[in-house]
């Protein structure tokens, strides 16, 4: 996309004003958030003074703690599981000259981005209730297998595109030095894809963390994740404590999140 | 053979730890369940209880209705209960098991979803009132003017939820009718009196705790417990109970036909239909609990509370608000349809 570089928006008048703009009505409400989450009171919207109370609280709630431990458990699963299927899809994907039905094929793993979700979560529960029903079996499995599934495109994203600016030259390379093909993966195309993994992994962490609409369907007893747990706080008075939670949960986002980004830039 | 096998070997392995005898597992809303009141159950019956949260009696109903939920109990509000009996996904309940039913209040027992009760026992039940800050108005608060026909003292400061089952049912009250009218006069009535009052409101909104502590509101159509906890916020809030009628409902534990821990499911809902217990539930969800002889174990703050006990004039005015069908729903459906524009 080498053009001349006689037009940008940001030549246009008022274009810092509207990005300006976008950036508060994105980033206000969540510092609202974030500073009454250290509120004295028990009001979410009422300042009484700073205090770490409702970081406490939280922490003493053991349903917080429980959920807490469920929302990690289901991300690292989802995340391993969703990585790895991603990195092989990628490789199959990439690693060989275009091929017939290649954009169906990213057509069908990009699906879960494109058909809505509440849609998968009904589809999830009708067959998980039925393997239940079949096999008595409950746990974190459905959940994880779940989350893996609409993860996968997060994953695979970044990896393809690791995969893309990398040529096939040191592999090539390896090859005609007589590494077999495991050794050639395994000292050179692995190493040098690690950053696009670390990154696939990093954002299905976070996706699955995120998520609510497909948990809340297909969840067993006692496998509230943290926005579920959240969710179920709307319907009597939230409390700071929720703001508190929030606000870790946004931290540890906002920690994975610049891991991917020093991970993906460009090393001059 | 083999879980007493199993349970067997737990005990015997179990000698630091304490074991539960056995599981329970209870689907509620979030942040409902007195944590309390569950501690002192499992202490009592070794029974461990395993608290899951819906958000809604729709995506509760759904995930029960699938089958193989694993929950033993759910709480679904008074209209759904029938609907669960309906498809068969509640049992009725073995009365002889539950020596505490005799402790349902009477007004409780005999409830149009379930007379008797026998398919349901109580959680929590609440009404739908009017909020004010008697500061800006000392007039009569025990009315659906305060809404429909706004004082002036309080005209553009007031909201309303956007309840529209809660909302259409103090309207139909106030015009003469009952709960999920039929009647197109009444129903004509309603919707006049609401589009009439709509500009003097404020807005349509949930947040009325804060809002009514903030004094950003002076008046509001609010749910009971949000108007006690308003006032603990600020003194000037009152609770009104309309005169014309004003709504009510009930949130109900049900057993479900495939629980598989049913024994300790009896010992549960027979536990809280136990005074004290139910108290303990109150205190913590900040509602009443249908059983008598709770209020002596009440939290000193509530056991006066006019949101939670109300005065004995209007008890009787209150009128269920279920959800409503056929023309009557068109009718409600319509008319806030046209509202909101």
């Amino acid at each position: 996309m080498a053009r001349r570089r006689d037009f940008a928006v940001n030549d246009l008048p008022g274009a810092t004003l509207i990005s300006m703009l976008v950036f508060i009505g994105l980033y206000a409400p969540i510092l609202v958030l974030i500073v009454y989450s250290f509120n004295a009171g028990d009001s979410v919207a009422k300042w009484q003074g700073w205090s770490l109370d409702w970081y406490r609280t939280a922490w003493a709630n053991d349903e917080v703690k429980a959920a807490t431990w469920v929302s990690l458990v289901v991300a690292t699963g989802a995340a391993v599981l969703s990585t790895a299927l991603a990195t092989m899809a990628a490789l199959g994907t990439t690693r060989r000259p275009a091929f017939r039905g290649q954009t169906f094929i990213y057509v069908m793993i990009n699906q879960p981005l494109m058909v809505p979700e509440i849609v998968t979560a009904v589809a999830l529960l009708l067959v998980t209730a039925a393997i239940k029903k079949a096999t008595g079996y409950s746990g974190l499995g459905y959940l994880i297998v779940a989350h893996a599934a609409f993860c996968i495109p997060f994953a695979y994203l970044p990896i393809r595109a690791r995969l893309e600016g990398m040529d096939l030259t040191l592999e090539t390379a390896a090859s005609d030095l007589y590494a077999s093909r495991w050794q050639t993966f395994r000292r050179v195309t692995l190493p040098l894809l690690m950053p696009g993994i670390l990154a696939g992994a990093m954002l299905a962490f976070v996706t699955s963390l995120d998520d609510v609409v497909i948990t809340e369907f297909i969840k067993s007893p006692g496998q509230d994740t943290l926005p579920t747990y959240m969710l179920g706080q709307l319907r009597r008075a939230m409390k700071p404590d929720v703001n508190a939670i929030s606000t870790l949960l946004l931290a540890l986002t906002l920690v994975l999140l610049s891991a991917f980004f020093l991970l993906t830039r460009n090393r001059k | 053979m083999k879980t007493l096998l199993g349970a067997v070997a737990l005990m015997m392995a179990g000698t630091a730890l304490a074991h539960a005898e056995g599981e329970l597992f209870l689907y509620n809303w979030g942040n409902y369940t007195s944590p309390d009141m569950i501690k002192k159950f499992e202490d009592k019956y070794q029974v461990k209880v395993t608290i899951t949260d819906f958000d809604s009696n729709d995506t509760a109903l759904a995930k029960v209705e699938a089958g193989a939920s694993g929950f033993d109990l759910v709480v679904p509000s008074a209209g759904f209960v029938g609907i669960y009996a309906e498809k068969g996904l509640i049992q009725k309940l073995d009365l002889s098991k539950l020596p505490n039913h005799k402790n349902i209040a009477p007004e409780w027992l005999d409830v149009a979803w379930d007379p008797g009760r026998e398919w349901s026992v109580p959680w929590q039940w609440g009404s739908t009132g009017m909020s004010v800050n008697v500061k800006d108005y000392a007039g009569d608060i025990n009315t659906s003017d305060i809404f429909l026909n706004p004082p002036a003292e309080l005209e553009g400061k007031i909201n309303v939820i956007p309840e529209m089952g809660d909302v259409l049912a103090l309207a139909t009250m106030w015009a003469g009718g009952t709960v999920c009218s039929e009647d197109p006069e009444v129903m004509k009535k309603v919707r006049d009196a609401l589009l009439a009052a709509k500009p003097k409101w404020m807005s349509m909104d949930y947040s009325t705790v804060e809002k009514m502590i903030n004094h950003d509101y002076a008046a509001t159509v609010d749910w009971n417990g949000s108007a006690m906890r308003a006032r603990l916020g600020n003194p000037d809030v009152a609770y009104g109970y309309p005169k014309e009628g004003y709504g009510l409902w009930m949130d109900n534990v049900v057993l479900l036909s495939d629980a598989k821990n049913v024994d300790n499911a009896y010992l549960f809902l027979d536990f809280i239909m136990d005074p004290e217990n139910a108290a303990m539930l109150s205190a913590f969800a900040r509602y009443g609990n249908g059983i008598a002889g709770s209020d002596a174990f009440m939290p000193e703050d509530m056991k006066t509370a006019p949101e939670i006990v109300p005065p004995a004039e209007f008890a009787a005015k209150g009128q269920f608000v279920t959800v409503c069908t056929g023309k009557a729903l068109e009718y409600q459906t319509a008319i806030w349809t046209e509202l909101q524009k």
